[in-house]
């Protein structure tokens, strides 16, 4: 009989009982509870009473012979442990202990749990690396990318049995070097300036469907490429000249009748020519449009040199239905950058202190002085071609009225240059010359034929010139052949780069339907390498060479990164790195840096975490770590608030919004999110902007549950999320406008609220294809009901589920495990879980029937309607433990009734999100105890205290 | 013109010690019988090849193959019929972001990739070679077929001038040997602080395994400080500058690159992303969009066109592996040190279908077969695979890699 497993699964079920790690903490219990504890026969006697009639001899139930277990002095205790806690035994139907029996069971067994010994320390992770030194530096660079990721298959990033590699600390002395030029660059800061364009790129001007001049811009009607993507276009006139924030301020303004916002996605990336071949692109921000008027709309975004800003304007309702009159018009996008807080930055104050600091090159009034770029003025935003900008001017041979030589060089190949044709036609040669007076140097010209008309006049062969007199010519200097049939420029390069004042385009050879001698030209350009301005930067220098000022600088900073308070001792080997620096350069900064440099490359500050000067740094530094995924600040640090409150605190920083996104990237594995790819043939809906939301939304709702501290239930079910117009779209409520994010009320019949309905869970616990209950069950039982899962026995074969075999239903799949005892044992408190979500597929949308891929044809070109047929109906009814229930609302009943166990689970989790180890049986003790019992009661915000309380003393115990 | 300029390479003869044999040199003082280092070439051609012609007509007789017939090394290489890539059925051109990764659908919005197989095979070699790898294209997109373990594309490099300078032209080393003198007195520090914290009774096991790491790292810096040291070999500059036809002199010029690289080893791990634009190329022969003509639907018109363009890339490719074949090294040639993979991401792109790729192995060794065809469609992964196991990478799975098959002996 083939046992039902999936190798996919291997890494979700791969959650192996791991030893614990002995850390010795004095749990204080409730009252009552040590009393009832004194004496151990007392114990057995409750083991006896509620638990060995099953589990005892050759016949015990689970082969689990816990007489012979509990008589040993030291045993493995977790599962027997679980169990007991979750209420999982004593079975349902058997007698049950009262609560203080079961907490004295716990007790006793915790004492008897044995572990064995694991790693006291915990490194510090690449987030809180990369955090902690922009909140030391005052700079925000998402560098964490460049650091390798060394979780492995951990949950999470904080895990203790993660070691440090020579691979991972060469990338922290690389990101930590970086960091610090970039905070303090040796060669200065490139000057703030600013830039004006309402120009794309060429080659999008063919797109003249989906993009066209617009008044004093461009309207974005649609855009999706054909195979499902996204097309967007790059602005020209601005490349960031330095890496750097920058402020992009879009002045837009919704254009016809349309539903809602139009959305504007700003994002960054490398153009290039075949765009039809998206980049990979960086998404920075969606801008929401909502107004007919025009407004300003504006976002600050990190930009590297040669990264360029692209847009791609989407509305639901404009979505691949070509209607040039409708979108968003763009009137122009300003640029400002790259942005510093003051100057000089304020970080020179927060690291030299008072140190007199004085600043070189071009500074007016003690600001950074600005500098306005532009190749044109604002009333004129016109397409500028190269020649123009160079100064250059066109002769043609001969032209017909209404298609001048202009029209070579307005930017557009829809209009065109076209020899006389009437009243008489023009004899050849016929040919274009380029003048280039100011003796520019031009590397070749660009060509691009008319578009759309019937062919006429289409160059096939041509030939150079080159001259300086416009009367005798040199040459041939190129010849060659053109593509009629192609829209987009065609580049001819000469041999090298010419500064001659004429350069004639000869036509040898062109198409005519009748024969006769005729040419026209789209478009006809100078290629011309426009030398970057060398970028003006402005010198920060702190006036000292003191190396005592220099020992100043590096305790302020080594006392702020390691959270302790040094001895001039303990700092010496620091002081001297700065000094030997400062004493071979002669750079006070220089010196500086070598010392911060250092500091954040020690075991001081990377395996540092829970080792500080006092319990109450340590304290305080295990706050900040888990909640800020940094150092504490000033205010913390001198703060004498309650925990409570310094907590309560701290969660309202935006800092908190790193835990958030963190603790949702590893508890609900949301760090999984790009893995998962849904399939365009099933699910054809969904887009960037869909995909950039769901989590977000995840984010807001946990945010929301823990910083108003409402009932951990919510976990489970409420009748509210974070919605806006995108999301309102995909779970089919009523329309929503605009993307801000807000609190929205889910109507009585909708079947959402709570984590298990959301889209971002749903889809990431698919494939992108098929839904699979079994991931998914596995999913809820791992993370949210606390279940551990093992791995299948390496034995069993295999099957993967399919929605698309015709034989049997994937509910008769799955559940023929039913009938071998080895799956089942595992399999009915995981699979059951996944069924109640059968009514929602791989991108989190309701169906009441699945759907079946069906194959295309040829070259795969996207359809709004997707490539499936309808197949067999959902059924989401299952039994949980004895428990059945209808659909996934009856399940988050069930689920309910167990929320004490929830609210076990969640304290666990943060607490090991929090520690990097599992807590102790003893832990687990004390978090049950302080569960109500009644379900209100138990709050998410005081469930994240109790777990900090827990990590604190633990902390605050090594000292 | 072969014999004479690929002969006179080093200025100072064929005796040029290799960089990485002074390496081993300067540890022990005899230098041991050399092995010869493995290498690897993955060269994709985005637009693929056209399958009546690139494939044999009779089995296991390349002379049957209107592009394969005039391969010089046809005993030292191996037509593959009937690989393909799993989840590339809606992909179009951008299977070719998977095609040494075999990543299922590259086209999906929120795709991520995976690890290419050369960035593998780089992270096990690297550190034995100045550049740990070299990734190559024509065109300069950002992207081609290396992707980094987080999934990111590796810039390739597409200037011959700008390569032929990274690899062998002079450069300004103060500022990186700055850099490195600054990082050993920052972890000269941290070696005080640690004993410091020895000395106060400190938790030693800590400690230690911090000391290790560092000692580790400070190998690291050395082996970079040894390279900063070792002069770059000298070469002379072969590179064509034939202007008539750019795209052709291009592709030319990166294989010519690509061996200079492997003899000098300079580094052991290449790709080279056949990538195309739009607009005319011009080949000797023919004039025209290669894009346009890859869709050429049967007409006999274009495919005329598309022949000629892929003809003149299957020259330079024979010339590159003849040349290779050339070259002594080891007791036999450099191409049999050198595994050079030549395929694509699409089997038919004037359909855009992703299955029956194109597939060449040449060299590496092997006892070549000259044609397997396969007789259903295997995953491309499992070849894969059997390079990365052959590089002792250790590792059970490579993107849909089902087993290792033992296709090269």
């Amino acid at each position: 009989m083939a046992a039902l497993a999936i190798p996919r699964l291997g890494q979700w079920l791969m959650l192996r009982f791991q030893p614990f790690i002995p850390i010795f903490v004095l749990v204080s219990l409730p009252g009552g509870l040590l009393r009832s504890s004194t004496r151990a026969d007392e114990h057995q006697q409750l083991f006896q009473t509620f638990c060995i009639d099953c589990h005892q001899g050759a016949e015990a139930e689970s082969n689990l012979d816990l007489s012979e277990l509990l008589s040993q002095s030291e045993f493995d205790a977790e599962v027997v442990f679980e169990n007991l806690a979750t209420q999982k035994m004593p079975p349902a139907e058997a007698k049950q202990p009262n609560s203080k029996e079961r907490l004295a069971m716990l007790d006793w067994l915790a004492k008897r749990h044995a572990s064995s010994q694991s790693p006291q320390f915990r490194r510090m992770s690449r987030h809180e690396f990369v955090h902690s030194i922009n909140d030391l530096l005052g700079t925000e660079l998402d560098l964490a990318d460049r650091i390798p990721e060394d979780r492995g298959t951990y949950d999470f990033d904080s895990d203790r049995r993660i070691k440090l590699s020579p691979q991972m600390l060469g990338s922290y002395f690389g990101v930590a070097q970086e960091i610090l030029d970039r905070a303090l660059p040796e060669q200065g800061f490139a000057r703030e300036q600013r830039w004006v364009t309402n120009k794309l790129m060429d080659s999008h001007k063919t797109y003249n469907i989906y993009v066209r001049d617009y008044k004093d811009g461009l309207l974005f009607s649609w855009t999706r490429a054909n195979n499902g993507n996204s097309y967007s276009f790059f602005y020209d006139n601005f490349d960031p000249p330095v890496s750097g924030w920058y402020e992009l301020t879009f002045e837009a303004a919704k254009v016809g009748d349309l539903a809602g916002d139009v959305s504007i996605q700003v994002h960054s990336g490398k153009y290039y020519y075949a765009d039809d071949r998206p980049q990979p692109q960086r998404l920075l921000d969606v801008l929401s449009v909502g107004s007919d008027s025009l407004q300003k709309y504006s976002t600050r975004v990190f930009l590297n040199p040669g990264e360029n800003v692209s847009v791609h304007c989407f509305s639901d309702e404009n979505f691949r239905k070509k209607d040039p009159q409708k979108g968003a018009y763009i009137r122009q996008l300003e640029v400002r950058g790259p942005l510093q807080d003051a100057w000089p930055p304020s970080r020179y104050r927060a690291l030299f202190g008072e140190l007199p600091v004085r600043t070189e090159g071009d500074v007016s009034e003690g600001k950074l002085a600005v500098e306005i770029q532009r190749s044109q003025s604002t009333n004129d935003l016109r397409y500028i071609s190269n020649l123009r900008r160079i100064g250059g001017t066109t002769t043609v041979s001969s032209a017909q009225a209404g298609m001048e030589k202009e029209r070579l060089q307005d930017g557009s190949n829809l209009t065109f240059w076209h020899t006389r044709f009437k009243p008489t036609l023009a004899e050849p040669p016929h040919y274009v010359i380029l003048e280039n007076p100011t003796k520019h140097e031009i590397e070749g010209l660009s060509y691009a034929a008319w578009s759309g008309g019937n062919g006429n006049g289409l160059v096939q062969q041509y030939e150079i010139y080159f001259s300086e007199d416009g009367t005798s010519w040199v040459g041939p200097i190129v010849s060659g052949e053109l593509e009629t049939r192609l829209a987009n420029e065609q580049p001819i390069r000469f041999p090298r780069s010419t500064k001659s004042r004429f350069i004639k385009f000869l036509i040898t050879e062109s198409f005519s339907i009748d024969g006769r001698s005729l040419a026209s030209i789209g478009k006809l350009d100078v290629m011309v390498n426009f030398e970057e301005a060398s970028i003006s930067r402005s010198k920060v220098i702190v006036d000292s060479r003191d190396a005592e000022h220099l020992k100043q600088v590096i305790r302020r900073f080594a006392e702020r990164a390691f959270v302790s308070e040094l001895t001039e001792a303990d700092l010496s080997p620091y002081y001297d790195a700065a000094i030997n620096t400062l004493n071979a350069h002669d750079d006070f900064v220089q010196a500086a840096k070598v010392g911060f440099k250092a500091v954040l490359c020690s075991h001081r500050f990377l395996m540092a975490p829970g080792e500080h000067s006092s319990a109450a740094l340590a304290q305080k530094a295990t706050l900040a770590r888990t909640l800020w995924l940094s150092i504490p600040d000033d205010d913390l640090r001198a703060s004498e608030r309650s925990l409570a409150d310094q907590i309560d605190r701290m969660l309202q920083d935006d800092r908190a919004e790193r835990m958030l996104h963190s603790f949702c990237d590893q508890w609900l594995n949301l760090r999984s999110w790009n893995r998962v790819s849904p399939s365009l043939k099933l699910y054809p809906r969904y887009d960037d902007l869909l995909d950039y939301y769901l989590p977000l939304e995840t984010k807001a709702y946990l945010g929301h549950l823990i910083r108003e501290n409402m009932p951990a239930s919510h976990l489970i079910d409420s009748d509210y999320s974070f919605l806006n117009q995108r999301l309102a779209k995909h779970y089919e409520l009523d329309d929503l406008q605009g993307q801000q994010l807000r609190k929205v009320s889910f109507p009585g019949e909708v079947q959402r609220g709570g984590l298990l309905t959301m889209g971002s869970i749903l889809k990431v616990t698919t494939d992108g294809f098929d839904t699979s209950p079994i991931l998914r069950g596995a999913w809820i039982s791992k993370n949210i009901v606390g279940t551990p899962v093992s791995p299948p026995p390496a034995s069993v074969k295999a099957i993967e589920p399919e929605h698309g075999s015709e034989s049997d239903s994937l509910r008769e799949q799955i559940e023929s495990h039913k009938n071998n005892e080895t799956c089942y044992a595992c399999h009915k408190s995981i699979d059951p879980y996944g069924f109640a979500l059968e009514n929602f597929d791989a991108t989190g949308q309701w169906r009441s029937q699945y759907r079946v891929e069906k194959p295309h044809q040829g070259t795969f070109t996207f359809r709004r309607q997707g490539y499936y047929r309808l197949a067999g109906k959902v059924d989401a009814a299952g039994e949980i433990n004895g428990q059945p229930f209808l659909d996934v609302s009856g399940l988050k009943e069930i689920l309910q009734s167990k929320h004490r166990n929830i609210a076990y689970n969640f304290v666990k989790k943060f607490f090991q999100y929090a520690t990097g180890s599992k807590p102790t049986m003893q832990q687990r003790v004390e978090m049950l105890s302080r569960i109500h019992r009644t379900q209100g009661e138990n709050r998410t915000k005081d469930l994240v205290v109790l777990a900090l309380t827990l990590a604190l003393e633990q902390s605050g115990f090594r000292q | 013109m072969n014999e004479i300029t690929r002969r006179r390479l080093f200025k100072a003869g064929a005796a040029l010690p290799l960089a990485l044999h002074a390496l081993h040199c300067r540890a022990e003082d005899k230098p041991k019988s050399k092995q010869a280092p493995r290498r690897f070439m993955f060269i994709c051609n985005s637009l693929g090849f056209y399958r009546p012609n690139f494939l044999p007509k009779t089995r296991g007789d390349l002379s049957t193959s209107r592009y394969l017939k005039d391969l010089s090394t046809q005993e030292k290489l191996t037509v593959f019929e009937n690989f393909f890539h799993p989840g590339m059925e809606t992909s179009n051109h951008d299977s070719e972001k998977s095609f040494l990764t075999g990543a299922p659908k590259p086209e999906a919005p929120n795709f991520a990739n995976s690890i290419s197989l050369d960035q593998l095979i780089a992270s096990k070699v690297g550190r034995e070679t100045r550049f740990s790898s070299l990734p190559l294209s024509i065109y300069d997109r950002g992207w081609g077929c290396s992707w980094n373990d987080r999934g990111v594309a590796i810039p390739p490099m597409s200037d011959p001038s700008q390569i032929f300078d990274m690899l062998f032209g002079a450069e300004d080393l103060s500022v990186k040997r700055n850099q490195i003198r600054e990082d050993q007195e920052v972890l000269r520090c941290l070696h005080r602080d640690l004993q410091q914290l020895k000395d106060a009774g400190g938790d030693g096991a800590k400690i230690a395994s911090y000391e290790n790491v560092i000692v580790e790292f400070e190998k690291q810096l050395s082996h970079q400080e040894f390279w900063l040291n070792a002069k770059k070999p000298e070469v002379d500059n072969t590179l064509s500058n034939d202007v008539e036809f750019e795209f052709s002199t291009k592709v030319k010029n990166l294989l010519e690159l690509a061996k200079l690289a492997f003899q000098t080893d300079s580094t052991r791990v290449i790709t080279f992303s056949m990538d195309w634009i739009y607009g005319a190329i011009r080949v000797p022969g023919a004039t025209g969009g290669w894009h346009t003509l890859s869709h050429h639907g049967g007409n006999q018109e274009k495919l005329a066109k598309l022949c000629q363009i892929e003809s003149n890339i299957m020259l330079h490719l024979n010339d590159f592996l003849s040349e290779l074949d050339s070259i002594e090294e080891g007791g036999g040639s450099l191409l049999d040190n050198t595994t050079v993979v030549i395929g694509s991401n699409f089997g038919d792109s004037s359909n855009h279908t992703c299955n029956n790729l194109p597939l060449i192995v040449a060299g590496g060794g092997f006892r070549h077969q000259q044609h397997v065809i396969f007789p259903k469609p295997t995953h491309l992964c499992n070849l894969w695979l059997e390079l990365l196991l052959r590089s002792n990478l250790d590792i059970d799975s490579f993107g849909s890699s089902e087993a290792n098959m033992g296709l090269l002996s």
